[in-house]
Parts: C-alpha cells; structure tokens; sequence
C-alpha cells in the first residue's frame, strides 16, 4: 500500500544535518510492498589527495542544484525497479566525519536497491553543481575531481 | 547581463564577483565566452577547454545556445566530484 508522502522532502539541499532514522523512515514509510532499502552516506574526510583536511564548505547553485537532484529522483525512479529515492546533499561548512550527502532507495528487492543506490550517487556527483572546498594547512582548495 | 560564478572562478575575477558582460541583441553564448575571453583570459581559457560550462536557465547550453538579456546566466566550473 502506498502511502501520502510530501515529495519535496525526499530532494533535498539544505544546510543543517540530518536524521538517517528519519530520513529511512520517510522512505520506508511510503509503501509496504518494500522489502530491500540500499543507502549511501557520503561523509567528510580528514584527508584527500595527499594531503590533510581540517573542514570543508560546499557551494551550491541554487535552484539548479535542487533541479538537478529532482531530475536524478526522477529517472530512477523510472529508470530502476523501485519504490522510493530520497536524494539530500548538504551545503555550507562542514566539519570532519559529518554528514554530507545521503541517498536512500526503497524497493522490494535489494538487488535493484543497490543499482539504483549506486546510479544515484555517481549521477548526483556528476551532474549536480555543488562544489566543496577542502581547508589544508597547505592552503584552501577547491576540489574538481571526478568519479 | 549578469553572469553567476561559482567555486574557484570566483578567485580568478577581481573582487570574486559576478561578472556583467554587454552582449548585442542576437548573441549566442559563443560571443558571451568571446567577450570573457578578452576581459578575463584567465577564466576564457578555462571555458575555451570546456572545463568550464556556461548554463542558461540553469540547463546547460551550447555556444550556438542564443541568449537573452532575462536569461539566467552561470558559469560552472567541475563540480566537486569525488572518487569512486
């Protein structure tokens, strides 16, 4: 059975932290016929490319960035055998082994949970505009690498 | 028109602001890239190796895309990306 859900809260660019509990329950909320929920949490590290990073802040377009992160809910959810995608990323500083961005796919079985999981994440890095700079006691980057 | 920058465009242009370029009725995003070429060669070279895409309407153009001046102009440098 599917159940009412707001679907601007499962895209999502925002500043402040989120709840993984709460964001799973949101998706797993939204039918029963889920059976499989596949997540990926990005989180900050304190080291990149050689070098240590002590935070970070991530810049994003807005307007274009929520677009963006619509249109990859959007085909996944047409794309893959699934019953639900949340897609967040967070913007502004962000200290080391916080959260970052989180993707969570509801399905009724893992094997397209996973698919879909691992689309999004890879779709979302290349086509969304949100870009981070890394603090280094070599100076402040900004990173332009990509999957 | 107004042209957003976003991440490290904005430590190529003095100031770190957004750009205001003067283009003729007609101009395409090509003749957009030209006069940034010339103002900021810096960013222009960036743009010329496609590292670097103009948006309009936060969708991303072609140098044949025409423009407007209401248009929603961005320059996008490569997004943050991450290794696998």
């Amino acid at each position: 059975m599917a159940v009412e859900i707001d679907e601007g809260m499962l895209v999502r660019v925002q500043q402040e932290n989120f709840s993984i509990d709460q964001e799973l329950e949101r998706v797993r909320a939204r039918s029963t016929r889920i059976g499989g929920i596949a997540m990926f949490l990005g989180t900050a590290r304190d080291h990149s490319k050689g070098h240590d990073v002590s935070s970070m802040t991530f810049e994003h377009y807005e307007g274009m960035a929520q677009k963006k992160l619509k249109e990859i809910r959007e085909r996944a959810l047409q794309d893959f055998d699934i019953i639900e995608a949340l897609v967040l990323h967070r913007y502004g500083p962000i200290e080391i082994g916080e959260n970052i961005v989180l993707i969570i796919i509801g399905a009724e079985h893992r094997a397209d949970a996973f698919k879909a999981c691992q689309w999004c994440i890879d779709e979302l890095k290349k086509i969304t505009p949100i870009w981070k700079m890394e603090y280094t006691p070599q100076g402040d980057v900004w990173v332009e690498e990509h999957p | 028109m107004k042209v957003k920058l976003f991440g490290m465009l904005k430590t190529m242009v003095p100031g770190g602001k957004d750009l205001e370029v003067v283009l003729s009725e007609g101009g395409r995003v090509r003749d957009l890239v030209h006069s940034i070429q010339i103002e900021h060669p810096q960013v222009g070279e960036l743009l010329d190796k496609k590292k670097v895409l103009v948006s309009v309407n936060q969708e991303i153009a072609h140098w044949e895309t025409m423009l407007v001046e209401s248009d929603e102009i961005a320059l996008l440098p490569p997004f943050a990306g991450g290794a696998r």
